[in-house]
């Protein structure tokens, strides 16, 4: 049986070589962009979108307007609403990660690291890659099981409910039994170490397909490459940021405020992760 | 090369550690001695000093260390070692560079990715296995006269011209991150074959005879241990003692690959 394995890998090495390499900016990169852009609307939805609730009835409620949980639940909603979501999840999402992520496991295991003795930038650049990808496996196992598969981790990482978009997500960040610091910096090292991950497996990329030749058009499109992860490091920073401060209760009663449509026009809907929900005294549908 | 002129420099000794061992198998260890370096002294110059003088620096006599070299003038490859960590040729490893004072320690050590014969001595057989692997040579054995060659132009023999500089010294294998010491022959094909290698199959690809090989280069480099198994740390251009633009010849051959499994994937072959 090994031998038939280790055959079929010899034969079709390149093809897998370079599926891994086209998965990692194919879907799984281009993938970073609308999840952080959604994640970090938390905060560009409160700055540059109107609410669109009746202000009377926030205002009986006793709570400000914030576009953000309403810009970032209207995103979840959205992608919720998308036809063979899960077909689209496997397809496009899992599969792809637990390809990459495992062959480069195992690729990453075929190099051994030298920068003790030879401190090149581009050296680091190499090692930090397989370091980040590492942390990337064990994050997105985490981040997946916790947001999508409800995995609490023992109160750790509360779980996430499509319905309660912006409350879930911030009750995830700051409910943890180890505290909003905590939850906040695991996110960012290991969202930031992602994305560095992907920018330069951007920039290498380009030199595996053959399409930066040149020292030249490498070092122009290292400073491309540059530029997507600065714009992505800092969706990530503000999405943290967002959802480390956001005000849980006053989100989770403008959310029901969405759901239940303006001036009453009630459409009840269960709470699908009802457990969230009722995890807090203030959160019971009205 | 300014000449030194201070005193200091011209009765200086410098202690050399050297990483010994008497043959492979055996358990390696360190030797010191304390060599008088004359101003513009190498590290070949300082071996051949300790060989005509093999006393360590506790006063116990030794044997002279042993080591490679070939021309002396950086063009052969043969005395490639590691001087105090880093990959370089010995012969041009200048003393007054690397142990300017009186009492500088200089440490040498055999390449530790090939297997060592003796002391500084490697062999690098999977080197030269690796350029086999290649097909690195222009076909012209045959049993007719097969003419002229074709017409080439002054911009492509300049890339070629800096490709040939390729001495097979060893240097961008020991710095490579993802090439690692095989010591048995059985493995040399499906190891990583290494940029200079793969620089290599750039140069006679590009080469107007020597293209008819071509698409043989090219399934070497889509197989195992061919340019899939580079990690792009790119030391080895930055190591390189030619300067020959490694990282650009695997990018060029990245390419060279794209298209050609693109297009035995339409035409089958």
């Amino acid at each position: 049986m090994a031998s038939i394995i280790a055959g079929f890998l010899d034969r079709h090495y390149f093809l897998i070589r370079r599926l891994h390499s086209l998965t990692g900016v194919f879907p799984i990169g281009v993938y970073l962009f609308p999840h952080l852009a959604t994640n970090s609307s938390i905060v560009w939805g409160k700055l540059l979108n109107e609410s669109k609730l009746p202000a009377g009835q926030l205002e009986s409620l006793g709570i400000a307007a914030h576009a953000g949980v309403e810009t970032f639940q209207h995103e979840v909603n959205f992608i919720h609403s998308l036809p063979g979501l899960v077909l689209i999840e496997i397809g496009l999402l899992w599969l792809p990660i637990a390809y990459h992520g495992l062959l480069g496991i195992y690729f990453a295991g075929t190099g051994r690291s030298n920068v003790d003795r030879y401190r090149y930038q581009d050296n680091w650049r190499y090692t930090l890659q397989r370091i980040t990808g590492y942390i990337g496996v064990l994050f997105i196992f985490i981040h997946i099981t916790s947001l999508r598969f409800g995995w609490t981790y023992w109160g750790l990482m509360p779980a996430f409910d499509p319905q309660a978009a912006a409350s879930s997500t911030a009750q995830h960040f700051q409910q943890s039994t180890l505290g909003t610091t905590f939850i906040a910096a695991f996110y960012l090292v290991c969202v930031l170490a992602l994305v560095y991950h992907f920018a330069n497996g951007l920039w290498t990329a380009a030199i595996t397909w053959g399409l930066t030749v040149s020292v030249h058009a490498q070092r122009r499109w290292g400073y491309v490459c540059g530029a997507v992860g600065l714009m992505l490091a800092g969706a990530t920073v503000v999405s943290v940021i967002g959802f480390s401060r956001l005000d849980i209760d006053a989100a989770r009663q403008i959310e029901q405020v969405m759901r239940n449509g303006p001036a009453g026009a009630a459409r009840h809907v269960e709470p699908g992760g009802s457990d969230v929900l009722s995890a807090s005294p203030d959160g019971r549908d009205p | 090369m300014v000449a030194p002129t201070t005193e200091a420099l011209q009765t200086r000794s410098v202690r050399f550690r050297i990483k010994r061992q008497d043959r492979p198998g055996l358990p390696w260890r360190w030797e010191s001695f304390d060599v008088p370096v004359e101003p513009g002294a190498n590290v070949i110059s300082c071996l051949q000093w300790i060989a005509a003088n093999p006393r360590t620096i506790d006063g116990r006599d030794s044997n002279p260390v042993a080591y490679d070299a070939g021309c002396l003038e950086e063009v052969c490859g043969a005395c490639t070692m590691l001087i105090n960590g880093q990959v370089r040729q010995s012969c041009s490893c200048l003393i007054d560079q690397y142990a300017p004072k009186d009492g500088d320690v200089m440490r040498l050590e055999p390449m530790s990715k090939f297997p060592v014969v003796r002391d500084l001595m490697v062999d690098r057989q999977r080197l030269f296995h690796a350029l086999t692997r290649t097909k690195a040579w222009v076909p012209i054995d045959g049993t007719y006269h097969l003419g002229p060659g074709p017409q080439d132009t002054p911009q492509s023999q300049q890339v070629r011209y800096k490709l040939s500089e390729c001495m097979s010294c060893g240097c961008c294998l020991e710095a490579c991150p993802q090439y690692k010491l095989e010591e048995h022959e059985s493995r040399w094909d499906k190891a990583f074959i290494g940029a200079h290698a793969i620089s290599q199959a750039r140069l006679f690809n590009e080469h107007g005879t020597g293209n008819v090989l071509a698409s043989d280069r090219l399934e070497t480099m889509i197989g195992p241990g061919g340019i899939s198994d580079c990690g792009n740390a790119q030391n080895c251009v930055k190591v390189c003692p030619k300067d020959i633009p490694l990282t650009e010849s695997i990018a060029a051959i990245g390419r060279a690959v794209t298209i050609h499994s693109i297009r035995k994937f339409f035409t089958g072959k």
